[in-house]
Formats: structure tokens, sequence, C-alpha cells
């Protein structure tokens, strides 16, 4: 019997004018999967995370969290997921303090709780050395660190996170990994996007790559890994794989979004 | 020469740049809509500035064809005054673009200071000096042609001190609203120029009252004062230039330049700090201690919902950390003192205004109110990328918009308070009457304002920088909305009070003020009930302004 996915969408479509950011698009992700989405730049993965989270209207298709229909039941979804959007959605001129017991409250806890859980959660992040400073002059890491901190606040049972390793030191990225792991283990569903291929492998379970806006792969990393081996050493990139080494992530992404090599004669005036 | 080349083709890029981005702004609805918005604004700051003119245009060629020519100081005061004060007091018209941006390219330094003068330069408030500077030349010219050479040197340079004043005054202002230490001075100078406001009641009415020998020698001391400010300088030289003693009439323009180069010192230190990468952060030096502080509750607001209260604190907070804001709040009660020190001052003494306490309260309740659409009407200008966090959170627009007018409804009551104790203290309590219609105004009026406020922040918003000064990048579609409706409540209050003092009992402009609010409350309630649907259709238009870099 197959389990409810967590998230899922149905034929999700999303244009802007002429341009197809998004297109047809069927998602399916299990609960408790750390769910990595990829894609080059501009591939449509933002604007899916975008109207996954309601920050975005579809042109069309369904979008379901946790077997709820988000255009029909936004605000039940959003109170039981959590987001790390692109621009990090914070209040800058409130402190680190503040800001969290805010989004608290605002996620339906009472003051006490929204104030406990904000000490503690910035107390994780490394981030409680300086209650004065105003959000807006933390330093990036600082402010990806609490960006995740208000979106775990209250426990959510989702997580999305649009490049939440973007920018950020290797010490933060380890405190964050550490969160995101710890929330996997309490049996949250996260869906990361992300061009760190490095850190994907490592995280996550699952994978989609998005090409152009279309849905090009699905799958666990094994069941793409195998997807890609299976059409021969001549479907690699390079000399192929040695004997007995896995293809990484960054080969399987390679492989199945392609490149180009840009002539050597351009921009010939950079030396 | 080659370094001229560079700093021509930076100062024409930038004017491309800046071109460009009018045109592009064009193609959206939104940016065709500004541009009607932004003619109609302009047309009306032309019919002021063709006021303007034919003022001083007429005062200036009956000074000079009257053989007074060193009364060329009153236009050339009043010029002074519109052109410094204007945008302080309103500064949704000014037009100072952000020109730290620029300093990402290597532009020379000389070019950037060029680039912020000429920012400054088209400012309305500068637009509309320099247009009424044109009227005392074309006036002064025509009583006397002789002159127009040396007038010409002479008020191109006293615009060019008007210009780098402004530019000095907005850059020192930001500066010292930016640190919390610097606003906390400056707020201690503000109460001490307040309480010193104070003296200059008794000294005008030593002066009027004073005896006719007395009043002309008080007079002529204030004439010499003047003569060696820059509009009396100006005067002077061009009247000295009539009497034909060029020398003196050269010491005058000599000392001018001087004073323009003195100011223009002062803003060069502030635009070569932000050359230098100046960083105007509120944050203290890292402690060599760890900082821990007590854990500390959210605001509870009774009868509020957790979500409505945490927006209200929220809003409080960055009030209060908005120095700039702060200023703009408190200009209801500067407007009162100078109108105290002003005309208001004569005619009170005169007899002709014995109620002014009757008049300044609703007045500065007024202003108050009209100050609050800087906030009201663009309410979640502020919040930038926070608006993300709003529109992932799963609380109701309604909610967040309720929190944010229950902040303006706090502040507007502040304001009010605050104005019925600074008319009591300066002129007198007004009567019960005019204060309870006052307060049943506002309960017309703020509705009206809060519910075309939060339409506007939907459909117009722009994103605003809380630590800067002057430099808002103000919707012209929103100025010019909520300069109608503060037309209309501001006819719909002077009629009701015209009424009230027809029937001689002014309870009736109570009762009528009540009627209204029965009417506007409900409009604002059904229009906040709709905001929801209308926030989520712009959600796209939203976020692209509000969380744009």
């Amino acid at each position: 019997m197959s389990v409810a996915p967590t998230v899922s969408t149905e034929r999700l479509t999303r244009r802007f004018g002429d341009l197809v950011a998004v297109d047809d698009v069927n998602l399916r992700v299990a609960p408790g999967q750390f769910f990595g989405f990829l894609g080059p730049n501009g591939a449509g993965k933002s604007t899916t995370i975008k109207m996954l989270t309601g920050l975005l209207a579809p042109s069309s298709g369904k979008i379901e969290i946790l077997g709820l229909d988000l255009d029909a039941h936004p605000v039940e979804v959003k109170r039981q997921i959590g987001v790390v959007p692109e621009g990090m959605a914070l209040f800058g001129r409130l402190t680190g303090a503040e800001f969290l017991s805010f989004a608290g409250r605002m996620y339906g806890l009472d003051r006490e709780t929204a104030a406990k859980r904000a000490a503690e959660l910035l107390e994780f992040m490394q981030l409680a050395d300086q209650p004065k400073k105003l959000v807006t002059d933390y330093s990036h890491g600082m402010q990806k660190k609490l960006a995740m901190a208000a979106a775990v606040i209250h426990g959510p049972k989702v997580l999305f996170l649009d490049e939440p390793f973007e920018g950020v030191d290797a010490i933060a990225a380890g405190t964050l990994k550490s969160l995101l792991q710890r929330m996997i283990a309490r049996g949250a569903t996260i869906f990361l996007t992300s061009h760190v291929l490095e850190i994907v492998e490592r995280l996550c379970s699952h994978v989609a790559i998005i090409h152009q806006g279309r849905l090009v792969a699905q799958g666990s990393l094994e069941e793409l890994r195998a997807g890609v081996q299976a059409q021969g050493p001549a479907a690699l990139p390079g000399d192929g794989v040695p004997p007995g080494e896995r293809l990484t992530l960054e080969e399987i992404f390679l492989h199945i979004v392609g490149g180009t090599r840009r002539n050597e004669q351009e921009l010939s005036w950079l030396g | 020469m080659e370094n001229r080349k560079v700093i021509s083709g930076q100062i024409t890029a930038i004017a491309n740049l800046r071109w460009q981005m009018f045109v592009n702004g064009l193609r959206s609805k939104r940016g065709k809509m500004e541009l009607v918005s932004r003619i109609l604004v302009t047309s009306a700051f032309a019919l002021g500035g063709f006021g303007g003119f034919a003022a001083a245009t007429g005062m200036s060629w009956y000074f000079v064809s009257h053989g007074n020519t060193a009364f060329l100081a009153i236009p050339l005061w009043s010029v002074l005054f519109f052109w410094q004060v204007f945008p302080v007091m309103a500064n949704a018209f000014t037009n100072n673009p952000d020109s730290s941006e620029l300093l990402r390219f290597p532009l020379t330094y000389r070019s950037y200071f060029l680039v912020r003068l000429a920012y400054g330069l088209a400012d309305p408030a500068s637009a509309l000096g320099s247009v009424a500077l044109l009227g005392v030349l074309i006036g002064a010219t025509t009583a006397r042609p002789a002159l127009f050479p040396w007038a010409c040197v002479v008020l191109v340079t006293f615009a060019l001190f008007n210009l780098v004043l402004m530019q000095t005054i907005f850059a020192w202002i930001e500066r010292w609203l930016a640190q919390r230490r610097t606003r906390e001075i400056m707020g201690v100078l503000f109460i001490l120029v307040t309480l010193s406001f104070q003296l200059i009641g008794p000294l005008i009415q030593h002066i009027t009252h004073g005896s006719h020998p007395k009043l002309l020698r008080d007079l002529s001391i204030l004439a010499r004062v003047q003569s060696v400010l820059p509009p009396g300088l100006a005067a002077d030289s061009i009247a000295q230039a009539d009497s034909g003693n060029f020398f003196v009439g050269f010491t005058s323009l000599l000392f001018l330049a001087t004073l323009t180069v003195a100011i223009g010192f002062f803003l060069h230190l502030r635009i070569r700090a932000q050359f230098r990468g100046e960083n105007l952060n509120e944050t203290a030096a890292r402690p060599a201690t760890r900082q821990v502080l007590p854990m500390q509750l959210g605001w509870h607001v009774p009868g509020f919902s957790q979500s409505v209260a945490a927006v209200f604190e929220k809003e409080v907070r960055y009030l209060s950390r908005s120095g700039p804001m702060l200023l703009t709040l408190i200009m209801p009660i500067f407007m009162l003192l100078i109108i105290r020190i002003g005309p208001m001052s004569a005619l009170r003494h005169s007899g002709a205004m014995n109620r002014t306490p009757d008049t300044a309260f609703p007045g500065a309740a007024a202003y108050g109110l009209l100050i609050l659409t800087n906030l009201v009407y663009n309410t979640f200008g502020g919040d930038s990328g926070g608006m993300q966090f709003f529109y992932a959170s799963p609380v109701q627009f309604r909610h967040i918009i309720l929190g944010k007018n229950l902040t303006h409804a706090a502040v507007l009551a502040l304001t009010t308070i605050f104005a019925w104790f600074a008319v009591t203290y300066l002129y007198g309590a007004p009567h019960v009457a005019v204060t309870i219609a006052t307060i049943a105004g506002l309960l017309f009026a703020a509705p009206l304002n809060f519910t075309a406020g939060n339409l506007l922040s939907i459909y117009s918003p722009k994103k605003r920088d809380f630590s800067t000064f002057g430099r808002q990048n103000v919707s012209q579609t929103t100025v010019l909305a909520s300069m109608g409706l503060q037309v209309v409540i501001v006819g719909f209050g002077v009629v009701i009070f015209a009424i009230a003092r027809l029937y001689k009992n002014l309870w009736i402009a109570s009762a009528l003020f009540l009627l209204l609010a029965v009417i506007s409350i409900p409009i604002y309630i059904v229009v906040l009930r709709r905001m929801d649907r209308l926030v989520v259709e712009r959600r796209e238009m939203l976020l692209a302004e509000l969380c744009r870099a």
C-alpha cells in the first residue's frame, strides 16, 4: 500500500507571459523524506518552491500539502509548514529574539512558549551573544540561521528551504545541517533547493531535477544512479566511471541536464 | 583631460541610467499610472510655482522701481524658508534618490558630489525655489534693466547656496537620526529649542507693544542682523550695485559665496564619509563579554488576538527605531510652534483671532493625521523582505493590517494628545466642545484614511527605508490619492465647523462628525474584510516591489 505523499503536485504550471517557467510538473514527496530539488539557474526551482509555499499563484495545476489542497486551505497548510524563501523573509529592524518571538506568535504559539523557544533557538544557532543587535546588522550567514530558526519555531511537519546553504560558511552550514537532521529524525519532511550538490548528496534521500521548467528526473539517489548507469558508459560524462566507483550526484546531474562547452575565443580580452 | 572625460562619461551614464529606469518603469500598468499621477502632482506644483513666480516678480519690481532694492531681502527670505523647510515638512514630495548605490562603480569623488547636487536640483523645492528666484530676477531687471548681469550672478549664487544648504541639512539630519546616541542628543536639542520658543512670544510682545521709536530701533537691529545672512547679503549686493557701489556689492556677493563654500564644506564632510563607505548601523561594538538578556515576553494587547498583538508590537518597535519617522510624527507640534511665533502671533495680539486654540487644536490634529499618511498609505513599505514572511505565515492579512492600523491609531491618539497639551501650553486650552468635535472628526477621518491607505498600500506599494530621511521613493499615485482624500475630509470639516458656528453651537459639529463616523467605520470594516482576497490577488506585484534588493 503506498503512503499518501506529504507534498504532491499535479500538472503544476506557471507562465510569465510567453515564458513557461514551470511546465506540467508532477512531484511526489513522501513523509519523512529529505528531498532535494535541483536544477540549473533559471530552471524553475524557486518558482516551484514559491508556488508550494503560497508565495506565488500557479497558472494551472494542483498542489497538495499534507493531504490538503493549498488553494482551498492556505491557512491550514501554512500552519503546518515552515518556509525559508529566497529572500529569507526577515524583519530587519527587530532584534533576533524579537523576530523569533514575533514569528512564533504569528504561528499561533502563546507568548511564553514563543519567547522560550526563541531563546533556545538563538542559543542553538549561536546567535544569542549579541541580543541587542538588529537583524539588518547580522551577517548573511547569521541571517540564514535566523530565517531557519523562524521557520522551525512552531515545529512544522514540512520544511521548505530555498537555497539554505547559499553564502553560508562551513560553521554555519554545520549548525544548519544539524538542525535539519534533527527535524528529519523527528519525522518531519524537508524539501530543499540547492546548487551545492555535495550537500544535497550527503543530506537528501530523494531528489528531483527540473530543467527548463520540466521535471526530468525524480526518485531516490540510487534510483537516479541506476537509471543513468543503465544507459551505458557512452551516456556518462567524461571518460565514464571507473569500475567499482559510484556515480556522484554531480555526474548524474550533468548527465541529465547536460552542458555546453564555451568557445575559447569568447571573451578573449579577459586575458 | 582624461579624468574629465571619464567624469563626464560617468555623469552621462548615470543620467542615462535614470532615464532608462524611468522608461522601463512605464512597461507596467502601475508605472503608467505613476506617470499620470506624477504629471498631475507636477501640474499642481507648477501652479504653486507660478504663484510664487508671480508674487516674486511683482514684489521685486515694486521694491526696485520704488528705490527700495534692499527690500528684495523679503522675497529672498521667503524663497530660503520655502526651499529649506518644505522638503523637511513634506518629504513625501521630495525627490532625492539614494545615490549611495552608485558607489560600487569606480566613481570619482567629484562625480559623486556632483551627482548628489544634481539629484538635489531635481527636488520640487529646488525647482520651485529656482522659479521664484527667476521671478525676482525678472521683476528686478524689468524695473532696472541695467541690473540684469549683476542680479543674475547674485541670484545664481543664492540658488547655489540654497541647494547646498538643503543637501547639507538632509545629509546631517540623516546622520544624526541614524544612530541611537546622536538621535537622543537631537531629541534633547529639539526639546531645548521647543522650550526656547517660549521666549519668542514675550519677545514679540515686547517688540510690538513697545514705543514707536523703540519699535523702529528693534526693527533696525533686525534689519542689520538679516543683512549679514544670505538673503540679506544677496539683496544688499544687488542694492549696492543699483546705487553704483559695485565694490561693496561685490563684497556682499563674496561673503555669500564664502558662506556657500563653508556650508558646502559641511556637505563635503558627509558625502566624503558616505563615499568612503560609511556604515551607519546601530550595532554597538562586539562586547568583550557575552551579553545575555532575560527572556522577554511579547506584548499582550487586550481584546486582540496573538497575531494582531504581535504585529502591533513589531510596528511599534519599527517606529521607535526609525529616527526620521519619529521626527515626522512630532511635526504637528513643530508646526504649532512655527505658527505660534509666525503670523498667528501678530493676529492673536491684535485680537483678530482671540480663539486661536479653537482653530489650532483641530488644525494640529488634522496635520497629525496628514503626517500619519506617510505610514498609513504605504503600510507594507518598511517590511521589505518581511512581506514574504507575512505571505508564508498562517495569519490572515486582515489581522496583519488590523495590527498595523492599531499602531497608526495609537500614534494618532498620542499625537492628538500631545497636540492638545501643546495648544493649551502655547495658546490656552481649547473649548471642550472643540476638543470633542475634533476627536469626533478624527473618528470620521481616520477610518477613511486607514481604508484608503490599506488599499493603496496594496495597489501602489513602495519599498521604504526607515533609516533614511527624504530619500524615500514615494508612489506619486499614493500621494495624489492621499491629497485628494485629505481635501475632501478637510472640506467636510470646514463645512461642519461653519454650520456649527452659524448656529453658534459647536456641539453640532461633534454630532455631525459622529454621524459621519457611523458611516466611515463600517466602510473600514467592510474593506478590511476584503483585504485577504485583495492581498493574495496582488501578491506577485507586492513581493516584487517590496522584496527587491
